[in-house]
C-alpha cells in the first residue's frame, strides 16, 4: 500500500465516524513511516474538511461533525502527540485553544460542540472541562502557551465568572498575549464588550470564524 | 372563584403499554445508571432515604420501591393560589392553564423600537403587569430578566417584581438553598405565615437538572420548598441527540427518569409535598444546535409524552405552549405557537408555559404574549369541543323556523350565540375595512394592546407595609451577598 493510499484510507476512516477505524488507520500510517504532521494534514484534517464541507452544505448534521472530530482528536492525543514528543518536534496547528465551562456551571454540551468544531478546523484544543474557576483557565493557558481561551456559561448566575476570567488574565499581565472568547445562552455581544473580552460567538460555527478572525487567519 | 378550567386530555397517542414501558425503563435507569450529584445535601437525603450512593458519593442509584413510594405519596390535585383568590387555579386531571413566559430571557423585543435589547428590572415589572392583565393568562413567569441589578441578588429582585405586580399564581426559579429561604420569606410575608403559604401557595418553584441525569447544587432549592410544602415543578431539559438519545422516546426517558428522581427526593424530604410532573424531551436542531421550541418533536416530547406519563402517574403536569423559534411575531411564530398551544391543551397539560417566547426562548416579546393570549382563548374553545344534546341539536327550533326561514333573531340563537369564541385581537373584518383602517398587521395591533394594558391595568397593590418588608428582604440580601470588588 502506497503512503498516499494509507493517508486516503485514514481520511475515509474519519468520514466513517468509526473510532476504531481512525485509530487503526493512524497506526498504519505511523507504521508506514509517514511524518505525524503529514498524517494530520493529509489524513485526519483532510477527512475532517470533507465532513465540514458536507455539514456546511446541509448534507450532514452537527452530530456527524462531532462524531468525526472526537476520534480524530483521540488519534492526535494518543498516537501522534507522543510521536511529536519523541522527535522533539511540535504539532503544527491552526492555534492553541483552552476551552471550558465556567465555575458554578456544569452545562457543557455547547462547549463540547465548539471543541469539536475547532478540532475539525485544525486547532489544538485543550478542553479543561466544566465547573472551572477563572484561575484554572489562566493556569492552563500559561502551561500550553495558548493564543485563545474560550469560556462558556449557560446560567445568568455563572455568567459573571466570564468577567473574572478577564480580570485574572489582566492581573497576571497575560491580557495582551491571549484572546478571550465567550459564549453560552445568557452571554451576548454587549456583555462581552462590557467585561472587556475579545470575541463573542452565538454558536459554534460562528465561534470558529471569530477565533480565526482574532488570529488574523481569516 | 377558583378557575377549574376546561379539561383538555383528549389526545391519546401513547397507549397504556407505552407508558408502562417508559415507566419501567425509567425505574431501571434510576436503579442501574443513577443520577450524578455534586450536592452533599441532596446525596444525604437520598442516602438516608435508602438509595445506594456510589462513586465516592457522587452517584445516586435509586431503588425502584423508593420511586414507587414517592409516586404514591405525591398529591394528585394541587391548588395553585393567586394572591387574590379570584385567580386561584386547580392543577389536576388535564385542566389547562396558560402562563406568561418562562425563565429569564437574555433579550427582550423592545415594545417601542422592536429591537432586541438586554432586559432590566423595569421590563420584569412591565411583563408581570401585562400578564396580570391578559385574560387567558392564568399564571405568571417572565419575558425579561433583572439583568441590571447585581447578579448575586438577581433572583430576589425578580421575585420582588413578580410579587408586587401580579395577583395571579407565580411559577419561577430560584437557585440554591440560601436564596430559596429568602424568597420563601417574601411569600410568607405576603400571605401572613409559612403555614398560610402551605395552605395557599401563591407561587411555585421551577427547578432544572443538568441533563443527562445530573443534579446540580442549585437543585438544593427543592429541599427547602419540599419542607415548606410549596409546589415544585421540576423541569429537565434533555435535548435530542446531545444530552439525550436522538429519539423522542429515549430523550423522554431521560426527562422521565430525572423527574422521578426529583419527585423521590421531595417525597423523602416531606411526604405529600406538592410536585408538578414534567418529564420533558426537548429537541435540538441538528444544524444549529439550538433548542427548537417550534419543532413538532418538541411538542411531542414536552407535551404529548409528558402529559401521557403524568396521567399514568395521576399527577398534575407542566409543559410548553405559546413559544416559537421565529425572531419576529410573524407567520412562523403564529403557526408554531398555535401548534404547541393546541397540542399542549389537547394533551391535558395543566401549566402551559412560555407564552411570548421568541427565538427559542432567547427573546421575550410582549406582542407575542398578547397574540398567544388570543390563541389560548381559541385553543380553550377547541378543547371544550362540541356539545351534542337535544338543546344543541335544536330539532324543534329547526321545525319552527322551517325551510327557507332564518335563525338570526330566534331565542335559541340569542341564548347560544355567546358560546362561540370571540376574537379580542385577531381581525375578521373585510379587506375593505382593513385597508381603510391602515392595513395594520396583527403584531402592530398586539403592540397597541400591550401598551394599552400597561397604561390602564394595575393589579391591586400589596399593602404598603408588606411592600416595605419585601424591599427590606431584597436590601438585606444585597448587604449579605453582593461582593464589592
Amino acid at each position: 500500500m502506497s503512503q498516499q493510499a494509507v493517508l486516503d484510507e485514514l481520511a475515509n476512516a474519519v468520514q466513517s465516524f468509526d473510532s476504531d477505524k481512525v485509530m487503526d488507520s493512524t497506526k498504519k500510517a505511523l507504521a508506514a513511516g509517514i511524518d505525524p504532521s503529514v498524517i494530520i494534514e493529509q489524513g485526519l484534517a483532510k477527512g475532517l474538511k470533507i465532513v465540514g464541507k458536507k455539514f456546511e452544505d446541509g448534507e450532514l448534521f452537527l452530530m456527524h461533525l462531532v462524531a468525526a472530530a472526537e476520534p480524530s482528536q483521540k488519534a492526535i492525543k494518543e498516537l501522534l502527540e507522543p510521536e511529536f514528543k519523541k522527535r522533539k518536534g511540535e504539532r503544527k496547528s491552526a492555534g492553541k485553544v483552552v476551552l471550558g465551562t465556567v465555575a458554578g456551571d456544569i452545562h457543557d454540551i455547547g462547549k463540547n460542540i465548539v471543541g469539536a468544531m475547532l478540532i475539525a478546523a485544525g486547532f489544538d484544543v485543550h478542553d479543561i472541562g466544566k465547573d472551572v474557576p477563572a484561575d484554572e483557565f489562566l493556569k492552563k493557558a500559561k502551561e500550553i502557551g495558548a493564543q485563545i481561551v474560550c469560556a462558556s456559561a449557560l446560567l445568568s448566575t455563572s455568567l459573571p465568572v466570564q468577567s473574572e476570567i478577564v480580570k485574572a488574565f489582566k492581573a497576571a499581565n497575560m491580557r495582551d498575549k491571549v484572546k478571550l472568547v465567550f459564549g453560552g445562552a445568557p452571554c451576548t455581544a454587549e456583555w462581552v464588550k462590557e467585561i472587556g473580552g475579545d470575541g463573542y460567538a452565538e454558536n459554534a460555527v460562528e465561534g470558529v470564524n471569530v477565533i480565526k478572525h482574532l488570529l488574523g487567519t481569516k | 372563584m377558583t378557575d377549574r378550567a376546561v379539561k383538555g386530555n383528549r389526545l391519546s397517542m401513547l397507549s397504556k403499554e407505552d407508558c408502562t414501558s417508559m415507566h419501567l425503563a425509567a425505574l431501571e435507569t434510576l436503579e442501574k445508571t443513577g443520577m450524578n450529584c455534586p450536592s452533599k445535601k441532596i446525596t444525604e437525603v437520598f442516602e438516608k432515604g435508602g438509595a445506594d450512593i456510589e462513586d465516592g458519593g457522587k452517584r445516586i442509584k435509586i431503588p425502584q420501591y423508593l420511586v414507587e413510594e414517592a409516586l404514591r405519596k405525591a398529591p394528585k390535585t394541587i391548588l395553585f393560589a393567586g394572591r387574590n383568590a379570584k385567580h386561584d387555579i386547580i392543577l389536576e386531571d388535564g385542566r389547562i392553564h396558560f402562563g406568561l413566559g418562562g425563565t429569564p430571557t437574555p433579550y427582550i423585543r423592545d415594545l417601542e423600537t422592536g429591537e432586541f435589547r438586554r432586559p432590566g428590572k423595569k421590563d420584569m415589572v412591565e411583563c408581570t403587569r401585562l400578564g396580570d392583565g391578559l385574560p387567558n393568562i392564568k399564571f405568571i413567569m417572565t419575558l425579561a430578566g433583572a439583568f441590571d441589578v447585581p447578579y448575586e441578588v438577581e433572583y430576589l429582585h425578580e421575585y420582588e417584581a413578580l410579587f408586587k405586580n401580579t395577583e395571579k399564581p407565580i411559577l419561577f426559579s430560584v437557585p440554591g438553598g440560601d436564596a430559596s429561604k429568602r424568597v420563601l420569606e417574601m411569600a410568607s410575608t405576603i400571605v401572613g405565615s409559612m403555614d398560610a403559604l402551605r395552605k395557599r401557595p401563591i407561587f411555585g418553584l421551577y427547578s432544572e437538572t443538568a441533563s443527562p441525569l445530573s443534579f446540580t447544587e442549585a437543585n438544593e432549592n427543592m429541599i427547602h420548598f419540599a419542607k415548606a410544602r410549596v409546589p415544585v415543578a421540576f423541569g429537565p431539559m434533555p435535548m435530542t441527540g446531545s444530552t439525550a438519545p436522538v429519539t423522542v422516546a429515549g430523550c423522554n426517558l431521560i426527562g422521565t427518569s430525572e423527574n422521578l428522581a426529583a419527585i423521590t427526593l421531595i417525597q423523602i424530604v416531606s411526604p405529600g409535598a406538592p410536585v408538578i410532573y414534567a418529564g420533558w424531551a426537548t429537541h435540538m436542531d441538528p444544524m444549529t444546535s439550538r433548542c427548537a421550541y417550534g419543532a413538532p418533536e418538541f411538542s411531542l416530547g414536552t407535551n404529548v409524552v409528558n402529559a401521557a406519563m403524568a396521567h399514568y402517574y395521576g399527577l398534575p403536569c407542566y409543559g410548553f405552549g405559546g413559544c416559537s423559534d421565529s425572531k419576529f411575531p410573524d407567520a412562523q411564530a403564529g403557526a408554531e405557537v398555535m401548534m404547541n398551544a393546541v397540542i399542549a391543551a389537547l394533551s391535558g397539560i395543566n401549566l402551559i408555559h412560555d407564552c411570548g417566547y421568541l427565538a427559542g426562548g432567547s427573546v421575550g416579546s410582549m406582542e407575542m404574549a398578547v397574540v398567544a393570549d388570543e390563541i389560548a382563548g381559541m385553543v380553550k374553545r377547541i378543547v371544550r369541543g362540541v356539545e351534542v344534546s337535544d338543546e344543541t341539536l335544536a330539532v324543534d327550533v329547526i321545525r319552527e323556523v322551517g325551510p327557507g326561514g332564518h335563525f338570526l333573531s330566534h331565542k335559541h340563537t340569542l341564548k347560544w350565540v355567546r358560546d362561540a369564541f370571540m376574537p379580542q385581537l385577531f381581525d375578521r373584518t373585510s379587506e375593505v375595512t382593513w385597508v381603510k383602517a391602515g392595513k395594520k398587521q396583527i403584531y402592530e395591533v398586539a403592540r397597541e394592546k400591550a401598551k394599552r394594558i400597561l397604561k390602564e391595568h394595575s393589579p391591586e397593590p400589596l399593602p404598603k407595609d408588606v411592600q416595605q418588608k419585601i424591599s427590606d428582604i431584597v436590601r438585606r440580601a444585597e448587604k449579605d451577598l453582593v461582593r464589592t470588588t
